[in-house]
């Protein structure tokens, strides 16, 4: 019972941790600009639109992440292993992490920008300098947050087979996938394409046609970062803290229920809850906001 | 017709040739495997071969629209194929693996790993429609088909101007927790059958007790198995070139061919794989 009791706990603990990482992941990728929405921000000079927004997707998020968020637990593993307090350890992790983070930001948005030069895109110091540091703090908290869960699966739930760094490279992905497909339509439509209509999806023929251009001067990442924050930042941490919470909940209330089904049994009731859920959410969309008319139609 | 006047390439035909060329490549795997270690290898490269083959197969269910999904110009999951199968896949592994190590039974874990991904799919699915319908105020609506096959949902008049559609239809959800579903149920299937080959193989080539090598055997099996993931999820990604909607994207005929591919893939790596613990 007491186990259960102690699981439970580090259920809450690792759910709570999962939204925050899954919040902090979102917001980095929307300041630094490495979600499919980065497709315009790289398209737009191509298309006569100069901008001063953060471009680095090397890669997706996902084995971004993954890759650090397996350097964090690697290098905390093996601080652990030479007898280091394991907050300490967790911190220089995430820190050696954050610093390849780092780099690779730099590397990304000089060589995605330097690639534009044709275009005449030009490549601004002043915005490495300005937003490198803002990435760094929120990709350090994403993956501090995910060390930390993975070192409590690791240490607490002993029935769990994978080594510390494995943890790291397997939930470091899941964070990416969560938060770049929760995250990515608000920035991308919502954000990069503000000046388009409410309520309907950009026309195929607008790509390119990004928002550059703020209240007072030209529009920084960091005004993106502020913006996807009311919604695309919390959302993406609500998808990631679910999905850690609901595996771990499952497995550690249900595994020795009904012969060893009980956890299986319990994840198949948990999607059809959210089946049913998301039904209702598609039928309340279009009863709510109708099919779209002509405007001559509306008019 | 390609832009350059050839045949167009990409379709759904499969390409018999390269059919037998793949069978031929999985005949040769299995007879390596028989001739080192006679059949107590060869039935854990055919776990290996059947998981990677269900691994492409799950990746096709699984709605991805990619960059134009996150401009609400296409439906589907705002990010890559290969990123978001292996996302949920790895996730299912996850679960898959604990299951095995804390019950050892092979049907709890293999079942445990399926459900897992089809969880993390089932949410990630619904959190996406949350922010299409609340946060962007557009209802689902698929470019494919004029109807939803589950829901009978309409939907050419739900669709904005200029765009495929966006969102996620029914259908498509469905499509995604039964991708994740089968990605997971072959990513734990690959875990297992590898970490039975390493228990039962590291102890006798590093001469040491299995309990003192399991360690080793786990961490190998688990890398190796997200590896396989990779692979299968990037090779499924190609067939489908760029987006997919699920189960009734016209495109969803392509998948016998990323079967077999994942298949002969699978084979090879997992040759190489298992001569880890034979040929040294």
């Amino acid at each position: 019972m007491e186990e259960i009791v102690l699981g439970i706990g580090i259920t809450a603990l690792a759910g709570a941790l999962a939204t925050i990482a899954g919040a902090a992941e979102d917001t980095e990728s929307d300041i630094g600009s490495q979600g499919d929405p980065n497709s315009q921000v790289q398209l737009a000079p191509q298309m006569g639109y100069i901008h001063r927004i953060f471009n680095k997707a090397i890669s997706g998020e996902p084995p971004a992440y993954a890759a650090w968020c397996a350097i964090g637990a690697g290098v905390a593993w093996a601080f652990l292993q030479i007898g280091y307090n394991p907050a300490l350890a967790i911190i220089l992790g995430s820190i050696v992490a954050v610093f390849v983070q780092g780099i690779y930001c730099i590397s990304g948005y000089l060589g995605r920008t330097a690639s534009l030069a044709k275009f005449e895109q030009p490549v601004y110091i002043d915005i490495i300098k300005s937003l490198l540091s803002v990435t760094m703090a929120h990709a350090f908290i994403a993956i501090f947050c995910t060390v930390t869960v993975c070192y409590l699966m690791a240490t607490v739930l002993h029935a769990q087979p994978f080594a510390l760094p494995i943890l790291g490279l397997l939930w470091g992905l899941a964070l990416g996938a969560a938060g770049s497909a929760t995250g990515n339509p608000f920035y991308g439509k919502e954000r990069q394409y503000q000046n388009q209509n409410f309520g309907a999806g950009v026309p195929i023929s607008a790509s390119g046609n990004i928002v550059r251009y703020a209240e007072a001067g030209e529009r920084s990442s960091l005004d993106n970062g502020w913006f996807t924050t009311k919604f695309a930042g919390p959302a993406s941490g609500i998808c990631f803290g679910l999905i850690v919470f609901l595996e771990l909940w499952r497995t550690v209330l249900f595994e020795t229920s009904l012969g060893g089904w009980g956890a299986i049994v319990a994840g198949i009731v948990l999607i059809l809850i959210f089946a049913v859920i998301n039904l209702w959410v598609e039928k309340w969309g279009r009863e709510t906001y109708g099919p779209y008319t002509s405007e001559e139609a509306s008019s | 017709m390609s832009a350059l006047g050839g045949k167009a390439a990409g379709g759904e035909g499969i390409n018999w040739q390269g059919v037998a060329v793949g069978i031929v490549i999985i005949i040769i795997a299995l007879g390596i495997t028989f001739a080192f270690g006679s059949e107590g290898l060869v039935i854990p490269l055919l776990g290996i071969i059947i998981g990677g083959a269900l691994i492409g197969f799950g990746v096709h269910f699984v709605p991805v629209g990619g960059a134009p999904a996150a401009m609400g110009q296409a439906p589907g999951i705002a990010t890559g194929v290969a990123m978001l199968a292996a996302g949920a896949g790895l996730a299912g592994l996850f679960g898959g693996a604990w299951a095995f190590s804390a019950t050892g039974d092979f049907l709890t874990a293999v079942l445990g790993g399926a459900v897992g991904g089809g969880m993390m799919m089932a949410i990630t699915c619904l959190m996406v429609n949350l922010t299409y319908v609340f946060a962007m105020g557009v209802p689902a609506a698929s470019g494919k088909v004029d109807k939803d096959p589950i829901t009978g949902y309409s939907f050419p008049e739900y669709k904005s101007q200029g765009t495929e559609g966006h969102g996620l239809p029914f259908i498509s959800y469905v499509g995604g927790v039964v991708g994740g579903f089968i990605a997971g149920l072959g990513g734990t299937l690959i875990y297992i059958e590898l970490l039975l080959v390493y228990s039962a193989g590291l102890p006798v080539l590093l001469e040491a007790s299995a309990e003192a090598v399991a360690p080793l055997a786990v961490s190998l099996a688990g890398i190796l198995a997200i590896g396989f993931f990779l692979i299968n999820a990037v090779l499924s990604a190609y067939n489908i070139t760029g987006t997919i909607e699920g189960p009734h994207d016209p495109k969803f005929k392509r998948v016998p061919r990323a079967i077999i591919g994942c298949a002969v893939a699978s084979a090879f790596c997992g040759l190489i794989s298992i001569l880890i613990i034979v040929a040294f």
